[in-house]
């Protein structure tokens, strides 16, 4: 009660006080910065009211004061100083670096603290390292800035979001992907809804200390983006930007057999299989190739009948009609990227302000692929009276995409048909004897390659489908609609009690149509399809959070107690109709509904929380947290999960051994241990056995048993332990971290497989232990700071292993990787390849001898039976050994120079788009590698490619013949810009202006070549086009 | 202002408090049901046989491997009268699709088993069930022990010698309920002792009565019953079963030009109908393969050596020859219009033909040539209007069944693959045929191996059951 009358006589007491000092005067002066630089933007204030001012570009800035009152300069990452006013009207002021407070806050969960209070592993990327980039997916600016953070863009599809691991692989079959908080609530919608000139920062936290207050879904580690804000007492800043780029993909492609060449291969494929596997002699073999080879390709390129003799050669007066590049056909050599931005920020003595509207326009690598995207944030900050803050966040977001297939196997997917349908295929629709054939507009027709006609009619692959014609006959068009809201209102009850209620809201919506034409391709029959979803995502998350900071002496305490309550609804809604006019692509012209679907999904998460830091001195830190979760997603008993950390830090260089060090300027011992949970990746209820809707017989409802479920299914947990050291040299010069974690993840969910014969391929459970274990290393240099050039330069790198310390059973064969104790979920468990038969040129394997009691002796021979072949651990593993970045910034006079490289080594992949096309002619009209032209072909042969044969065989079956070590380094960004002088600009009203030229992905030196090297954790690739290399060009001007 | 921030407090407590159960209580599955809903009456569990007749002609795995239609055409490919391009069943025409890692393989062994655990979920239920009433328990129980022993069956043809060839053969492994253990091989004697125990018990349980001809009634378990007993040899029993099959279901040789594709055809007896919201889609072979005046794989063809046994009046000789080119040679150069496809074109799984084509074996076997013969040529003449009676008997009677069997069921259920398995054969490929690649009797690519994906799952069942395979 008494605290509270304080509070209330507090603001009276000042208005009082302020009115005693009558006697004022104005004062100016200017604010430099240890090099004598001036700093703009320093806020200058009175210190016991409310007044202040900023200086201006120059430093210089205007107060009136009166004499003994005091003024407060501060600045960030400068101390601030306080200077008394005396009988001078000019008080200038040189402020000085603050060494110790390398960046002042840092975002955590629920809040924010000292970056020296931290006692666990956050790191953060800030504006200047977002800058330098063009992402149009948020956390892809976090590439090769964080150590430990593994990030796998796969493909080149505008918008697509990352894979994202921190601290290795948690979590096996549930999800391992990081939460991701937006201004300190869940964030649902697509990543790709946020535009990067919104964010002030994105933090991430990684070890136990720093998550534990997420609890049950914290354990993989948590992004929070942050955005920006406007600052009290700062005059409107403006600032408009655009850029246009231009892009290609980053890295070649594999190179493939031209038709010439693709002719004479299926020839010798049709022989060899007539030759070697229906024994026929030589010249009896070579006929039945000549004649048949048109039959199998069903297509003939050449001009005349039977163009390859009984020995292989092309028949003389034999030219080609077409040699299709369907690479070139498909996919675009100069995409273009255009982003425009505007904000506006500033704020008053009491609110501040920041608004922004963004647009962006970017081509995909495939042709017709496009994300377009308008994003507008708006965010206010007002101080009502002196107890009460109130706060609003508002974004909304609309993007539209057309995003053809590009990965995967189906017959539309762009990749998947360049690297499937041979050049012997043409484009466009010709008749038996090579002419094209025409519309009745006199326009050339797509090929589908089903045409009843004697030749040039049917196709052997993907018949029925035109890679082109899936691109610009069918619509597929992505629509996303985000709005975001939230708003807080913070009371302080004392100085060192406050509440503050949050409660966010978004909805995302995202439309997802499909047109198949009427005409051509694969609705062809039904006259069209037009599916149309239309899924509406609600999140609704309230946070009561009560706090209290309090400092007794040297002891100081901070106590935070929260509820937080989360709903999650998803309400999906499609229909599919097929029977259209041509032209009409709506549902509404639909002659013949095809399907109806809708569900709703609901998830809730209630949740208690609490954060106690005990420091003394700022010298000893010690934090601990406690978060009691209860999810929907488990069975009322099960559903509850407790977890915790307890984290400490001992900053050394603030003892007296340490405080005149001229070589060490910090040091900061840290450690800290706690258990999170998971509960994400695994549906909304994997405790139940259900039966599935959806499979009516005709007019009669119709449903299936799901797959097998443990009702006590729950919460995925992992003990985390970090501990490492920060310091600061040569004067805060050279700055780095070097940590150490240990994650163990126990009980995991898994889907534990079962044999197929029982029904059921597997069963959901909690199964077994991982262990992430790993290093990183972050040192930042400032090398040279002076008046005309300064450069800085940071590296990042980290060690993680991951290994699997329980599981219920001996062994499980996961794909093609084994997984054991010991060892790694990544550890590649395949045949190993064992060269080519000179003598017959069929492929060979090793297989291990077996004793008399079937046990392996150690001895092995090699097989040309694949299924005799045995597996084997090959020490290979599709997770790298060492991941990590680099970057440096360099700026002389009026220029400035900025790279962002990130580098991977030491993973293997299995090249499936290599494999397919070594399959040597096993099935006609296969695209094929320029590889083969080094196969087996006569008895005596030494080569590594086997025989091309027409018939079923196993040589390119998965081996150690396709895994190949994938390391690489990728220049992510390259930036070279202008900045105008200062006095030039201030003439024209401006602040700043810059042009800069800019590169994303310009290099990428790999080990592997024909394939992006960012495909996927497993090593495994899957069709995916290939990621985007921009060059733009841009201007930022700040008004 | 002091009300105001207590006001606050309150509010907040309140809502705390208030929400915490009935918040996370709340969230409940709304595209799925829980066994209490559908054990609790009788149209709940056939909401169940519904689901398991739907998954017949599902997109379980791929193009190839979609539903029981891609098991019978795999079968209709391996043999002679059928000619399969370098296309989607490609390789089960070169008897090369039979290694453990094959999809084929994996697939012909999990889908059977897939639809037996559906059937012992709908068996096991229904029997508990104390809310329905024992009529119609019968009619649930009838229809899934037929449903089970009809996949144990493919099962079994699938992978192992036929039954007469030797009976302790290993077998694959019998479940009856559900389980999450691997059980290990059975034999084959031991599943054809389950095939007729459920196929028999569920005949005494089975009526007339089905929701429509994509269910399983008398009929139906009769037609199963009748091609057991002929594997296994009872021929009086498989002459008593097929007679019952066909009741009520007469001959329509007018109705074989329409394209196979109506299930309310009158000698239907059980077939998967389609509509344009549940389709197959491109994976319904038969038909997505052999029409070629439709959008769609357009890859099988027929030997010409097989064309030629049709007289020009057959109204069953639906080849168009030279149709893509070619000569008569050429392994392309015979087409059929036996199937239209389209989105919505039912698939047959029974016929009366088949199952007369049966009893008359059947009774040649029993030397009862004379009926028999009068069967034969009660559908040659219902075929042909020109058909002239053979007269013929003994071997070459049978003979002739056989051989009709395969004019009046190409490319349907894989009669001539089956044929040759049971009686132990071998397929030999003559004329225009892609590959000549042939089987001997008793070839061990009649079978398959077992997939490696069980022998890694299973702990009763390891690498050494595929030896000699």
């Amino acid at each position: 009660m008494k605290s509270k009358l304080t509070l209330m006589l507090t603001p009276l007491l000042v208005l009082i006080m302020s009115f005693s000092f009558a006697q004022e005067k104005t004062i100016t002066g200017t604010v430099t910065d240890q090099s004598g630089l001036p700093l703009p933007g320093v806020s200058v204030l009175v210190v016991g009211t409310t007044k202040g001012t900023q200086t201006d570009f120059d430093g210089n800035y205007t107060i009136t004061a009166g004499v003994g009152q005091r003024l407060k300069f501060s600045y960030v990452g400068q101390k601030t100083s306080e200077v008394l006013v005396g009988a001078s009207n000019v008080i200038n002021v040189q402020l000085d670096e603050d060494a110790q407070a390398l960046e002042e806050v840092v975002v955590v969960a629920y809040g924010k603290q000292k970056k020296e209070a931290i006692v666990g592993s956050i790191a953060t990327v800030g504006v200047e390292t977002i800058e330098k980039q063009k992402v149009t997916s948020i956390t892809q600016a976090i590439q090769g800035s964080v150590p430990g953070v593994n990030i796998i863009t796969s493909g080149g599809v505008p918008g697509e979001n990352a894979t994202i691991r921190i601290r290795g692989i948690g979590s096996i079959n549930a999800s391992a992907e990081p939460l991701i908080i937006l201004d300190g609530s869940p964030y649902n919608g697509n990543l790709n809804n946020i535009s990067q000139d919104q964010i002030e920062s994105i933090t991430v936290l990684k070890d136990a200390s720093s998550t534990a207050l997420y609890g049950s879904r914290g354990a993989n580690g948590v992004i929070v983006l942050t955005t920006k804000g406007g600052k009290l007492n700062s005059a409107p800043v403006f600032t408009v930007s655009t850029s246009y780029g231009v892009s290609k993909n980053a890295v070649d492609f594999h190179p493939l057999v031209g038709a010439a060449n693709y002719m004479k291969y299926s020839w010798e494929a049709l022989r060899n299989a007539n030759q070697y596997i229906d024994g026929n002699d030589a010249t009896t073999a070579g006929q039945y190739a000549t004649d048949n080879l048109l039959a199998g390709l069903g297509y003939n390129p050449y001009n005349i009948d039977n163009p390859i003799d009984a020995n292989g050669n092309l028949v003389s007066g034999a030219t080609l009609l077409w040699d299709t590049d369907w690479k070139d056909a498909l996919l675009r050599k100069n995409g273009t990227r255009t982003e425009h931005g505007m904000t506006v920020s500033g704020g008053s003595e009491k609110t501040s302000y920041f608004a922004s509207l963004n647009y962006l326009n970017q081509d995909g690598n495939v042709k017709t692929t496009k994300f377009e995207r308008v994003a507008a944030r708006m965010k206010i900050d007002s101080k009502v009276t002196d107890w009460l803050k109130i706060g609003a966040n508002m974004a909304y977001t609309t993007s539209t995409s057309n995003i053809p297939t590009q990965s995967g196997s189906s017959f539309q997917s762009a990749v998947q048909w360049f690297y499937s349908v041979a050049s012997v295929y043409p484009i466009y629709r010709r008749d038996s004897n090579g002419d094209f054939i025409y519309d009745d507009n006199g326009s050339l027709i797509y090929d589908y390659g089903n045409n009843t006609q004697t030749r040039n009619g049917n196709r052997a692959i993907f018949s029925g489908e035109n890679g082109l014609g899936a691109l610009y006959n069918y619509d597929l068009k992505f629509d996303r609609y985000n709005t975001d809201l939230s708003g807080y209102a913070d009371f302080t009850i004392t100085d060192y009690l406050s509440f503050k209620s949050t409660l966010s809201y978004q909805n995302y919506l995202f439309d997802q149509y499909q047109y198949i034409s009427d005409e051509f391709g694969y609705a062809a029959n039904v006259k069209g399809r037009v599916s149309q979803n239309r899924d509406i995502t609600k999140t609704m998350n309230a946070i009561q959070a009560l706090s209290f900071n309090k400092d007794f002496g040297k002891h100081n305490i901070n106590v935070d107690a929260i509820y937080e309550a989360y709903s999650f609804k998803y309400d999906a809604l499609g229909a599919q109709g097929v029977g259209f006019l041509p032209n009409v692509k709506v549902l509404d012209g639909s002659t013949t509904p095809e399907g109806v679907s809708g569900s709703f999904t609901d998830e809730t998460l209630s949740s208690v929380l609490g954060r106690v830091g005990y420091n003394y001195g700022e010298k000893y830190f010690i934090e601990g947290s406690y978060r009691r979760d209860g999810s929907s997603r488990f069975a009322e008993d099960v559903r509850f999960g407790d977890f915790y950390s307890v984290g400490g830090s001992w900053i050394v260089s603030r003892e007296n051994f340490l405080a005149n060090s001229n070589f060490l300027s910090y040091l900061k011992l840290k450690g800290s241990y706690g258990e999170l949970g998971n509960n994400q990746g695994i549906g909304y209820f994997p405790y139940l056995s259900v039966f599935d809707t959806g499979y009516n017989q005709l007019g009669n409802t119709g449903v299936l048993q799901g797959g097998v479920s443990d009702p006590n299914l729950s919460w995925e947990k992992t003990a985390s332990l970090n501990y490492g050291v920060e310091f600061g040299l040569f004067k805060g010069r050279l700055n780095g971290s070097v940590e150490f974690y240990e994650k163990e993840s126990v009980d995991l969910i898994y889907d534990k497989p079962l044999p197929i014969s029982t029904g059921n391929s597997s069963i959901t459970t909690n199964v077994g232990a991982l262990k992430n274990t790993g290093i990183e290393v972050s040192l930042n240099a400032d090398l040279i700071n002076n008046k005309d050039f300064s450069w800085s330069a940071g590296l990042n790198f980290s060690f993680d292993d991951n290994e699997i310390t329980e599981l219920t059973q001996e062994e499980f064969i996961n794909g093609n990787k084994k997984w054991k104790v010991g060892r790694s979920l990544y550890d590649y468990f395949i045949q190993e390849w064992a060269g080519v038969d000179p003598a017959d040129g069929y492929g060979m394997w090793y297989k291990d001898i077996l004793d008399v009691d079937g046990e392996p002796t150690g001895e092995r021979e090699t097989t040309k039976v694949y299924a005799d072949a045995t597996r084997y651990y090959n020490d290979k593993s599709s997770l790298p050994d060492v991941i990590g970045g680099f970057n440096t910034s360099l700026r002389y006079k009026n220029w400035d120079f900025n790279t962002l490289i990130n580098f991977s080594f030491g993973s293997y992949i299995v090249d499936g788009t290599y494999q397919s096309l070594m399959g040597g002619f096993e099935s006609a009209g296969r695209a094929a590698h320029a590889d083969i032209a080094d196969r087996w072909q006569q008895p005596g042969d030494i080569t590594d490619v086997p025989l091309i044969l027409g018939s079923n065989n196993d040589f390119n079956a998965q081996s150690t013949r396709f895994l190949y070590k994938n390391d690489y380094l990728r220049v992510r960004a390259l930036s070279l810009g202008y900045s105008f002088g200062d006095r030039a600009l201030d003439k024209i009203g401006m602040s700043s202006l810059r042009f800069y030229v800019q590169g994303d992905n310009l290099f990428t030196f790999q080990s592997h070549d024909g394939i992006d090297p960012e495909q996927s954790l497993a090593g495994s690739t899957n069709s995916r086009s290939y990621q985007l290399a921009t060059i733009s060009f841009g201007i930022n001007a700040k008004f | 202002m002091k009300n105001i921030k207590l006001l606050w407090f309150v509010a907040a407590l309140l809502v705390i408090s208030s929400c915490s159960k009935d918040f996370l209580n709340n969230p409940a599955p709304t595209d799925s049901v829980t066994d209490v809903t559908i054990f609790s009456s009788r149209e709940g569990a056939e909401a169940l046989l519904s689901g398991i007749l739907r998954n017949q002609r599902s997109q379980f795995t791929s193009t190839d491997s979609g539903g029981l239609n891609s098991i019978f055409f795999a079968r209709d490919v391996k043999g002679n009268d059928v000619v399969q391009a370098d296309n989607w069943f490609g390789f089960d025409y070169a008897h090369e699709n039979r290694e453990p890692t094959y999809r084929r393989v994996r697939f012909t062994w999990e889908f059977p088993y897939y639809q037996i655990n559906q059937a012992n979920t709908l068996i096991n239920g229904v029997t508990a069930s104390e809310k329905i009433s024992d009529v119609d328990k019968d009619y649930l129980i009838s229809q899934g022990l037929a449903l089970r022993a009809y996949y144990y069956f493919q099962l079994v043809m699938e992978f192992q010698q036929t039954y007469s060839y030797d009976p302790s053969l290993p077998a694959p492994p019998i479940y009856l309920e559900l389980s999450t253990e691997g059980k290990p091989m059975s034999t084959v004697q031991a599943v054809y002792d389950q095939i007729l125990s459920d196929l028999e018990t569920a005949k005494s349980l089975s009526t007339d009565y089905r929701l429509d001809k994509s269910y399983l009634n008398e009929n139906v378990i009769d037609g199963m019953l009748a091609n057991v007993y002929l594997v296994m040899g009872r021929w009086a029993d498989a002459e008593d079963a097929a007679h019952a099959a066909y009741q009520g279901y007469d001959l329509n040789g007018a109705s074989y030009a329409d394209g196979f594709n109506d299930i309310s055809n009158s000698e239907w007896i059980w077939g998967m109908p389609q509509t344009l919201d549940q389709s197959n889609y491109y994976w319904g072979a038969p038909h997505s393969f052999t029409d070629f005046f439709t959008l769609s794989y357009q890859a099988t063809f027929f030997n010409s050596d097989f064309v030629s046994l049709f007289s020009d009046t057959d109204v069953r000789n639906t080849f168009l020859g030279g149709a893509l080119g070619g000569t008569p040679s050429s392994y392309f150069y015979y087409i059929s219009t036996k199937f239209t496809f389209t989105f919505d074109a039912d698939h047959p799984v029974m016929r009366t033909p088949e199952f007369m084509l049966v009893e008359a074996e059947a009774k040649a076997r029993q030397d009862e040539f004379v009926e028999a013969g009068n069967l034969l040529f009660a559908i040659q003449s219902d075929r042909d209007p020109g058909a002239v009676k053979s007269g013929n008997t003994g071997d070459a009677l049978i003979e002739e069944i056989l051989v009709e069997r395969r004019k009046e069921l190409y490319a349907e259920v894989g009669v001539e693959w089956f044929d040759a398995k049971r009686l132990r054969r071998g397929l030999t490929r003559t004329g225009n045929s892609r590959l000549i690649r042939n089987l001997t009797p008793d070839d061990n690519r009649f079978f398959l191996k077992i997939p490696q994906v069980e022998i890694d799952a299973n702990d009763n069942i390891d690498d050494s059951v595929n030896n000699g395979r």
